[in-house]
């Protein structure tokens, strides 16, 4: 893939995608214990009340974004399979912990993304939680939105594909 | 059974927790934990009284991989230093155990099983830590043979 071909791509290369959801479902069926499946494309629809993860596996030419939308009562859960209680939804920890998710998702997906031939590394996570959040790109770059749930979680992954700066 | 003085680095204090939590569990050692945020940080909390490291990779300031070399550069080559990193490529983990200096390497979400077999032969019977042993070495060469293969 150049920069060129990049540049006239409406989506993102399907075995990017298909790795990436391969990392999604293997990482979080780790960590939950249970079965993850992906529902379908999702048009990101109704705004969250939640909690975004965000993190990016880049090189010197693409940068893959990573947007987890993940709602309260998931956010919730994830507390408690991951450190054995719930965390108050709104304390600095679960902020910690949303972001630790991130980063684990994306160390998978550099080692994924390397089998087709995207080489990277990951980036430091960050995570914003509020209300009423909607995920939106002004320059419409490449962009993936997959739904993935089980049996106590549901939350969305956007995925994007730009140029790095 | 002596203390086993444990430094922790990772920039999240829920995974440094988790870290502390699989250790206790384990019982493999009465522990005492020194926490550290980022490779700086423990460099400046690292000393002599360090019996082994659990380190993350991903970090601001400087990287656990930064942070190990900086200790082995010291000439602390016999304590034990176990990455606990979300980095998966085989390229990480030789970078790690190679250029790092690292003595073991963990992938995250790690269970207790998964960290039981990865820092065990680094404690005896009484709960004292074996330094330089032979098991060590050969742990070591099992992660070498497959990156070379």
């Amino acid at each position: 893939m150049t920069l060129a071909q990049l540049k006239e791509l409406d989506e993102i290369p399907v075995e990017l995608v298909e790795k990436v959801r391969e990392s999604v479902l293997n990482t979080f069926e780790s960590i939950l214990g249970e079965e993850l499946r992906y529902v379908g494309e999702s048009n990101g629809g109704e705004p969250l009340n939640g909690i975004i993860g965000n993190v990016n596996v880049f090189n010197s030419e693409y940068t893959i974004s990573l947007m987890l939308a993940i709602p309260k009562e998931t956010a919730l859960f994830f507390s408690e399979v991951f450190i054995g209680m719930e965390l108050p939804f709104e304390s600095d920890d679960m902020g910690d912990l949303i972001g630790e998710i991130s980063n684990i998702l994306a160390g998978d997906v550099a080692a994924n993304v390397e089998k087709v031939g995207f080489r990277g590394q990951s980036s430091l996570p960050t995570a914003t939680r509020g209300s009423d959040l909607t995920l939106f790109m002004p320059n419409k770059p490449p962009m993936e939105r997959m739904k993935f749930i089980s049996e106590h979680t549901e939350f969305l992954l956007t995925m994007v594909l730009s140029e790095s700066n | 059974m002596s203390k086993i003085r444990a430094l922790i680095v990772d920039d999240s204090k829920i995974m440094r927790s988790a870290v502390k939590r699989a250790l206790n569990n384990l019982m493999l050692a009465d522990f005492e934990y020194v926490d550290a945020k980022d490779g700086e940080d423990a460099l400046g909390k690292f000393n002599d009284e360090i019996d082994i490291m659990f380190v993350d990779w991903n970090m601001p300031n400087m990287t656990g991989v930064e942070f190990s070399q900086a200790v082995r550069k010291q000439g602390y080559d016999k304590i034990p230093i176990i990455m606990v990193t979300a980095e998966k490529s085989m390229g990480k983990v030789d970078k790690a155990l190679n250029e790092g200096g690292a003595d073991e390497y963990i992938t995250k979400p790690f269970t207790p099983d998964k960290m039981n077999k990865a820092i065990s032969d680094y404690f005896d019977d009484d709960g004292n830590i074996v330094s330089g042993d032979d098991g060590e070495e050969e742990e070591k060469g099992f992660f070498k043979s497959i990156l070379n293969s």
